[in-house]
């Protein structure tokens, strides 16, 4: 029964990122002129499907082996290590959101965390 | 032609269906199987061979060609029904010359200039109709959206935990999400590009397909 729940589960997941992939697919079809079959558009939800899900996986591996409870931006920026063009990518939007906030997001993690890691995240942001 | 009114019921469409239409007509049969369908609706070539009469600008001129290539022998009479085509469809096509051997000649040239002129002419024909089919469609000013709504790739990593305690911070989130757009969107940038290669290789139509993204999904795997 709880496998059967479980896969149930992934099952709407699955279905609602398809859903989403779908209408983002539809406007960048429109927009940049080119078509897609819906095959297209199913193979691309379990490649992205998958892709979460090490994604997910990796996240939680970083943010343990720093002895973290919760995954941070650095974390995150950890996922980008081979691919210089993404780093760049990553960072300028880690510095938009960090811009955004006004106050990094070290002081949430500071009420939480040791003061190694608020000097590691001190490092990064430089 | 049939495929013109095919769902789309746009009037500049369909004007540019009808103008498509009628100056393919004017092209001799033989055209459309020297030309491979390179156009990304092969569809539009299947249409029925509608050969209307073509303009002839002066019968007196070709009934003079005629007579003077009989008087020729039987030679130039042989290639006579050939060479009636060019001289009839080109107004100024060179008069009936007096040296029939010669313009017997000239008139095989001229047939091959004909080809050519009229697969020239096609070219900017197609590439006009896809121009037109480009500005028939809305332009694009609506709001970018995620691939992936926020709320659902947060319950997707949810899902991929192991540790059920473990969180994530908002800004940490926002992070994911500028990376999984990139995912998505780099797909369909590389999946296009398998496309063209692909179009550029062999006769297909312009649907990205699942072989595209078999073929970019390591590298863009490995990429990322």
């Amino acid at each position: 029964m709880a496998t059967n729940a479980a896969e149930e589960r992934e099952e709407e997941l699955k279905s609602a990122l398809w859903y989403s992939i779908g209408q983002y697919i539809d406007e960048e079809t429109i927009e940049q002129n080119i078509n897609t079959t819906p095959q297209f558009i199913g193979a691309l939800t379990e490649l992205v499907y998958s892709q979460i899900e090490n994604t997910s996986r990796d996240l939680e591996t970083f943010a343990k082996h720093a002895g973290r409870k919760q995954i941070t931006m650095d974390d995150v920026m950890l996922l980008s290590r081979r691919n210089e063009g993404l780093e760049t990518l990553l960072r300028q939007k880690m510095d938009e959101i960090i811009a955004s906030d006004g106050r990094p997001p070290a002081v949430e993690k500071k009420a939480k965390g040791r003061p190694a890691k608020g000097k590691g995240k001190a490092k990064a942001k430089q | 032609m049939g495929n013109c009114w095919r769902g789309v019921l746009d009037l500049d469409h369909v004007t540019a269906c009808l103008q498509h239409r009628h100056t393919r007509s004017t092209i001799p049969t033989p055209r459309s199987y020297i030309m491979p369908p390179r156009v990304a609706k092969p569809v539009q070539r299947k249409g029925p061979a509608f050969k209307p009469p073509r303009p002839i600008k002066s019968p007196a001129q070709t009934a003079n060609t005629t007579t003077t290539n009989r008087a020729s022998g039987a030679n130039a009479a042989r290639s006579a029904p050939a060479n009636k085509k060019p001289t009839a469809a080109r107004p100024k096509a060179q008069p009936a010359t007096t040296i029939i051997s010669s313009g017997d000649e000239d008139e095989g040239e001229s047939e091959d200039e004909d080809i050519l002129s009229l697969s020239d002419r096609d070219e900017p024909m197609d590439d006009a109709s896809d121009e037109e089919e480009q500005r028939a469609l809305p332009p694009p000013d609506m709001p970018r959206r995620d691939p992936i709504t926020p709320g659902l790739l947060a319950l997707l990593l949810q899902q991929g935990f192991d540790d059920p305690k473990i969180g994530i911070q908002r800004g940490a989130m926002l992070l994911v999400e500028e990376y999984m757009r990139l995912f998505v969107k780099e797909a369909v940038a590389r999946a296009r590009y398998e496309r063209n290669v692909a179009k550029k290789s062999g006769v297909t139509d312009g649907f990205l397909q699942v072989e595209d993204l078999e073929k970019l999904t390591p590298q863009l795997v490995l990429d990322f």
